[in-house]
């Protein structure tokens, strides 16, 4: 049990995928201007990487490896993370609509996000079984999503304060994303 | 080699395979039609429309819960394109701009303290409400500017917000983020609507002047030389400038802030001024007019009130008809003014310009002989407005021992008693209120108890301990059968057809919440000596009573307009010194008829009717000042007025003339141009 909980903080915090790792940039920067869109496209994520994670891992170790094909990876693993974003979109649409409103506009979105992609790939290299694969999933969007959220709230202050002018944007949004990222190497060292 | 193929192909098969399956599992339906829509619109998100985004727009309009001109943002284009789309045609509707409601910067207000933390307002407001000593005054601190999603608003040199009226696609988003509620949509249609509340910026004269007219703003339009457009200022709320211009007993005038430096300044012959000018061109100055829509509206009455009431509801729309008893429009301008006050020429303008404006006129129709408010109801109108003012023009007209009954069940106390006592007039009916009227009240109650009536009921005002009675009376009384009903008024009427069914009665010793009571009832007796103005509406099905409905008939209610600011009480359809307004002055009557016109606006609209909230009312605390800091004297202009051998030669002619334009001008500028405590601080001579 302790090791999940391990494995959890470590995906969650100390290898951040996004403050750490760098994976899903695009939308750490894009969708964190409101705090309602940025908690829609957490728990987006959270959903999607690790419902992704779940199929890869199968795909990997059921498909891919009894073959000896394991260079396709990256090719079978698009392929399918792009197929079931499509389905459970589709799915939500017509089966649980409030669901779908809320997560929307942001499922088409992760399609192309790295982050999913990468995490399934991590769980490949690291030898996860498939409950592993599943926490450490579940872990890693979570820590999106936190970081996700402290970083919109850092963005919502500052477009109330001061910023010098040629700064104001992205710029200062990078600057913040950088010393949050200093934040977060705050506990390296802290589970391996 | 195979392998691979055979893997990845077929995971594609299968993934391709299985979102087909899915694409037919998992079918929800779009309406194309909103997938255009949503395209057709503007994509600012901006919320204007009241819906969450375009694409919750694009869904209301093709449901049809929303016109094709929903998005405020877009313009007439967008609209014509989305109409297009739907094959609908669109309806033009009103512009609605944006409008500061704070006209002195922060160089020139009162400040309590200097600002100098986070350059936005919604952090300025959160010390103390912002620097100003002035509750309602702008911060100056651009909030609305930066918001403005189509950089309509720029920050003035004074600090205040300046609309680019081109660019201003009325979304409210200023009117959303301001943290004061400052800067807010408007619309002349709004202007007509509105009253002042504590809420905004008001000049002591606009809230003395019982029509409401926004007079700092005419004034400075009259100084910069734009008479025109004081015209159309005056008019926004009071639709005869030449008559009040002439007539009007100028309650601003009194409270003009100049007083407490020489004397005020002279708005009546100004206004009189600029509408002359109108007149003599002859070419009115137009008026907006909200877009058809499709509802009438008859008005009884063609005084003062009647034509206020009728304009305004033209103005909004709405189709309204002037029923009037005598052969001329007027009322009590044509038959109880003197003509070297207001000569027949100048009414003629005045009235007119209503008949011009779209208001239809129908002479020689008395309520209660040629139609009924249920006749009218029947008619197809959607609200019969009551403006007929005193019983005593109504008995000028009638035939003698007739009693008066133009609204259905009411009569006037003393006129079923006189005609009782010459035995020309049975007992009215078997349900009787009576409500006010002293111990002639008490005699009528009486007669309808010994010739049989079913229940008789008194309502009174004021509590039992201080009722016009001995306690021995009233319990006599009681103990005849009359039910007594103490600290209550009669707020609402209901029936069918030309017959009274129902009465409200509420109790007043309640603050919030009072007791309604229905009562059955066909007669209701008033001591009161004018009628109310009252709006009679057909009934809807699920009211408090369901009113027993035969084929042919239709049951009614009536709406009490909310009064206005001269109203300390506003309870009941008769209220303490009589009627909504009491007609000390022409322009009280417009006042009213203004207030009444809004008020059947906000019932068509299913708004409550109730006057709007903060409205400034007699005994409303007014933030003011009491002195003010040096301003240069500048005498008052005198009035012309024609010398005196030709007022004794032609007994019409105007006792006053008109101010030329050199002394219009330079009387305008006399104008402090105040606000709720800013004003212009001149620094030597005005002139």
């Amino acid at each position: 049990m302790s090791d999940f909980l391990l494995l959890f903080v470590s995906a969650a915090f100390v290898n951040n995928v996004v403050l750490v790792r760098y994976l899903g940039q695009c939308p750490f920067l894009g969708v964190s201007n409101r705090l309602d869109t940025a908690i829609g496209m957490s728990m987006a994520v959270v959903f999607v990487i690790t419902l992704a994670s779940a199929v890869t891992w199968n795909v990997q170790h059921y498909i891919l490896n009894p073959y000896g094909l394991g260079y396709l990876q990256t090719i079978a693993f698009i392929l399918v993370i792009a197929t079931l974003v499509q389905l459970v979109e589709m799915f939500l649409q017509k089966s649980v609509p409030a669901l779908y409103r809320a997560l929307g506009i942001f499922l088409p979105l992760i399609t192309t996000n790295c982050a999913v992609m990468g995490v399934a790939v991590l769980n490949i290299q690291n030898d996860y079984t498939f409950v592993e694969t599943l926490v450490f999933a579940f872990a890693s969007s979570i820590g999106y999503g936190v970081a996700l959220v402290l970083m919109t709230g850092i963005r919502e202050r500052l477009n109330t304060a001061p910023v010098l002018s040629n700064l104001t944007g992205t710029p200062a949004a990078l600057i913040t994303a950088c010393m949050l990222a200093l934040a977060f190497m705050g506990f390296a060292g802290m589970v391996q | 080699m195979l392998e691979a193929l055979l893997a990845i192909g077929g995971l594609g098969l299968v993934a391709g395979l299985g979102l087909a399956v899915a694409s037919r599992v998992f079918y929800v339906y779009v309406d194309p039609k909103i997938v255009a829509v949503e395209e057709a619109l503007p994509g600012a998100n901006c919320g204007g429309c009241g819906y969450p985004g375009c694409s919750g727009a694009a869904g209301a309009i093709v449901r049809g819960a929303a016109e094709p001109n929903v998005c405020v943002a877009g313009g007439s284009s967008v609209h014509t394109a989305i109409a297009g789309l739907l094959g609908v045609e669109i309806k033009e509707r009103e512009p609605e701009i944006a409008r500061p409601g704070c006209t002195y910067g922060l160089d020139s207000a009162d400040l309590k303290y200097e600002y100098d933390g986070f350059r936005g307002c919604g952090g300025a407001v959160l010390l103390d409400g912002g620097a100003k000593v002035c509750p309602v005054g702008c911060l100056g601190l651009g909030t609305c500017v930066r918001a403005c999603p189509f950089g309509a608003l720029s920050m003035g040199p004074d600090n205040l917000p300046v609309v680019d009226e081109e660019l201003c696609t009325g979304c409210g988003t200023c009117e959303r983020v301001c943290p004061k509620h400052i800067i807010t949509l408007s619309s002349s249609t709004r202007r007509a609507l509105r009253e002042y509340t504590t809420d905004q910026c008001s000049a002591p004269c606009q809230r003395a002047c019982p029509a409401g007219i926004n007079v700092p703003e005419y004034i400075r339009c009259i100084g910069e030389g734009d008479y025109r457009e004081a015209v159309r200022i005056i008019k926004e709320t009071n639709p005869f400038p030449s008559v009040c211009g002439r007539i009007c007993v100028h309650p601003c005038e009194y409270e003009c802030r100049r007083n407490l430096v020489d004397q005020g300044v002279a708005i009546n012959p100004l206004k009189r001024f600029a509408s002359d000018r109108e007149r003599l061109s002859g070419e009115r100055v137009p008026a907006y007019r909200a877009p058809e829509t499709g509802r009438r509206i008859a008005v009884i009455g063609g005084g003062a009130e009647g034509l206020t009431a009728s304009y305004f509801l033209n103005r909004m729309g709405h189709e309204s008809v002037v029923y009037e008893g005598s052969s001329r429009m007027g009322g009590l301008l044509r038959y109880g003014l003197p003509r070297n006050r207001l000569p027949s020429d100048v009414l003629d303008w005045d009235i007119e310009g209503v008949r011009e404006a779209g208001v239809a006129f129908e002479t020689g129709q008395r309520l209660g002989r040629d139609m009924t408010v249920g006749s009218l109801l029947e008619e197809g109108y959607d609200a019969v407005l009551v403006a007929l003012g005193g019983w005593d023009t109504q008995m000028s007209q009638r035939t003698p021992g007739e009693v008066l009954k133009p609204l259905p069940g009411v009569y006037l106390l003393l006129d079923f008693l006189l005609a009782f006592r010459e035995g020309k007039q049975r007992v009215l009916g078997k349900r009787v209120v009576i409500l006010g009227g002293g111990s002639a009240a008490l005699e009528a109650a009486r007669i309808h108890i010994r010739e049989d009536a079913r229940e008789v009921h008194m309502v009174f005002r004021v509590p039992r301990s201080r009722a016009p009675f001995s306690e021995e009376v009233l319990e006599d009384a009681e103990e005849q059968g009359i039910q007594l009903h103490f600290e209550t008024a009669v707020t609402r009427m209901m029936g069918r057809d030309d017959e009274l069914t129902h009465l409200e009665l509420t109790r007043l010793d309640a603050l919030h919440d009072a007791p309604r009571e229905i009562l059955a009832a066909d007669t209701f007796l008033t001591g009161s000596g004018r009628f109310p103005e009252l709006v009679y509406v057909p009934q809807a099905g699920g009211g408090d009573v369901e009113i027993e409905s035969r084929r042919g008939t239709v049951s009614w209610e009536t709406l009490v307009p909310y009064a206005g600011p001269c109203a300390t009480e506003a309870t009941g359809v008769f209220r303490p010194g009589e009627a909504n307004a009491d007609y000390r002055a022409v322009v009280e009557a417009m006042g009213s008829g203004r207030r009444a016109s809004a008020t059947i606006q906000r019932y068509l609209s299913g708004e409550s009717v109730e006057g709007p909230e903060h409205m400034i009312r007699a005994n409303t605390r007014v933030l003011s000042l009491a002195e003010l800091e040096p301003v240069s004297m500048a005498p008052r202009e005198p009035v012309p007025v024609p010398p005196e051998e030709e007022l004794r030669a032609d007994p019409f002619l105007e006792v006053e003339s008109t101010y030329d334009e050199d002394q219009a001008r330079r009387e305008a500028k006399r104008c402090l141009q105040c606000g709720l405590i800013c004003y212009r601080r001149t620094e030597g001579p005005v002139h």
